[in-house]
């Protein structure tokens, strides 16, 4: 599997081009274009998940579904995008797991598997971002997409994000909230209230807009609906 | 003096400006609107181009009944910007080919190239494409903008499939039909499965030999998202 990333930064486009029999997992919706020798099998079952782990899916602002797109000869190919004005981000996932952000998982390749885990009631609450997280876990490749630009950090220590900036994180490293200040009101008041406090070694991708705060920047300026 | 124009697209594809440099006498008429800066020596006429028939089509077509003509008395350069988040594509028409261009992508064209309506029919109400489409042919520049990026694909002996609201453009070379996605497995369970849930019901399969323009985003899309965020109506009491 090769990917390419087209156009980039705010609208970017993966190109995926499989072997003959290779297939890419992808998020309902995705697919912008492909060559006629990709086929496609929708299902609700990923590697390592059945039933359940497509209603965990939708807990996560993913679909139930997936989109499997299997290429019958060699260098088909399919071309991804995000509905959103953001950039995509591929990992090359040599073993391990890296979390990602409920509605910020893309595609991923057969060798990862992929899985809906519940954030902890405390985190969910207050992290501001969905309940539930993708789990990726194997090797392969793994794309995510953002809402802006993706940034990836190097944490070795300890290492404070704002929860609406997560997009994805290294199952290496330990998450705890937190208060962005030592005191509570000195929290609200700085505009970030509680905060996401990285542990440990291990990359966090952040991204540069915060998709809530410009969906309530934009909403009351247009007409009411109905 | 030639008809062509020497145009270039800077700052592609996010915030793409169109610089369009004009030898005296040479013209390039646009959009309404489209005009970000424009020489001194650069005349503007607004007016119906093209006679009725024209004007007409470019209404079905999506486009303003109004063009605006740009000519220089000089030399000098004007630059265009997209209405919308959104790309520009330059293709210059070698007199032969002509390019089918979807409702309100375009943005402007130089002189020798005729801009006309294409019926498309039940086709191109399925596609999504809208039943008219819009069709450049001539010999000269033209330029359409999109949402999202723009990425050329050229149609492979095998063909190509878009999803549909995806299609920007495509040379009459090549010809597209409605389908469902093809399928892994043949039972009418799995293709009804794809079909209700695999999020592009229908898709447009081209064939032939030549370009497709596709967008990298869709503005339905993006309307989608935004949409909850509108303040909800307030009912009166009288209602």
């Amino acid at each position: 599997m090769q990917i390419e990333l087209l156009c980039r930064t705010a609208s970017t486009v993966a190109k995926v081009t499989l072997g003959a029999g290779e297939s890419v997992t992808c998020e309902v919706g995705s697919m912008v274009a492909m060559t006629p020798q990709v086929v496609v099998e929708t299902t609700s079952k990923s590697r390592g998940g059945g039933m359940m782990a497509g209603i965990r899916r939708v807990f996560s602002g993913e679909s139930f579904f997936l989109n499997h797109f299997t290429s019958r000869v060699e260098g088909g190919s399919v071309y991804l995008a995000p509905s959103q004005l953001a950039d995509v981000y591929h990992h090359a996932l040599r073993g391990g797991t890296v979390v990602v952000q409920g509605s910020s998982w893309l595609a991923s390749s057969a060798g990862i598997e992929i899985d809906t885990t519940f954030a902890g009631l405390g985190n969910a609450l207050f992290s501001g971002e969905s309940m539930f997280w993708v789990k990726c876990t194997g090797t392969g490749d793994l794309l995510f997409n953002s809402f802006g630009a993706i940034y990836p950090i190097d944490v070795d220590g300890s290492y404070v994000v704002d929860t609406g900036h997560i997009v994805a994180f290294e199952e290496t490293l330990a998450f705890q909230m937190t208060k962005a200040s030592s005191s509570f009101i000195g929290s609200f008041l700085g505009g970030e209230g509680l905060v996401c406090r990285f542990n440990g070694r291990g990359r966090v991708w952040v991204q540069s807009h915060q998709p809530d705060a410009f969906g309530r920047t934009i909403g009351p300026l247009l007409l009411p609906r109905d | 003096m030639s008809n062509l124009l020497v145009a270039r697209v800077d700052e592609r594809p996010d915030f793409p400006l169109l610089r369009v440099a004009l030898e005296p006498g040479q013209k390039v008429f646009a959009e309404p609107g489209a005009m970000v800066t424009m020489t001194s020596g650069v005349k503007l006429t607004a007016g119906f181009r093209g006679g009725i028939g024209a004007t007409i089509g470019r209404a079905l077509g999506g486009e303003s009944l109004i063009m605006t003509t740009y000519a220089a008395t000089e030399s000098g350069e004007v630059t265009f910007a997209p209405p919308s988040l959104g790309d520009i594509q330059h293709v210059r028409l070698d007199g032969s080919g002509t390019v089918l261009v979807q409702r309100g992508a375009f943005l402007a064209h130089g002189e020798g190239v005729e801009v006309s309506a294409s019926w498309q029919g039940a086709r191109g109400f399925f596609s999504g494409q809208g039943l008219v489409m819009l069709k450049a042919s001539g010999s000269g520049d033209l330029f359409f903008n999109s949402f999202g990026a723009l990425i050329p694909l050229d149609v492979a002996s095998d063909g190509l499939i878009v999803d549909t609201g995806f299609i920007v453009a495509f040379e009459d070379t090549v010809t597209y039909r409605v389908r469902s996605l093809p399928t892994a497995r043949a039972g009418l369970f799995s293709k009804l499965k794809t079909f209700f849930m695999g999020g592009e019901a229908i898709v447009c399969e081209f064939s032939g030999r030549g370009r497709v323009w596709i967008q990298a985003r869709q503005l339905g899309s993006y309307l989608s998202w935004v949409h909850p965020y509108r303040p909800v109506k307030q009912r009166s009491n009288d209602d």
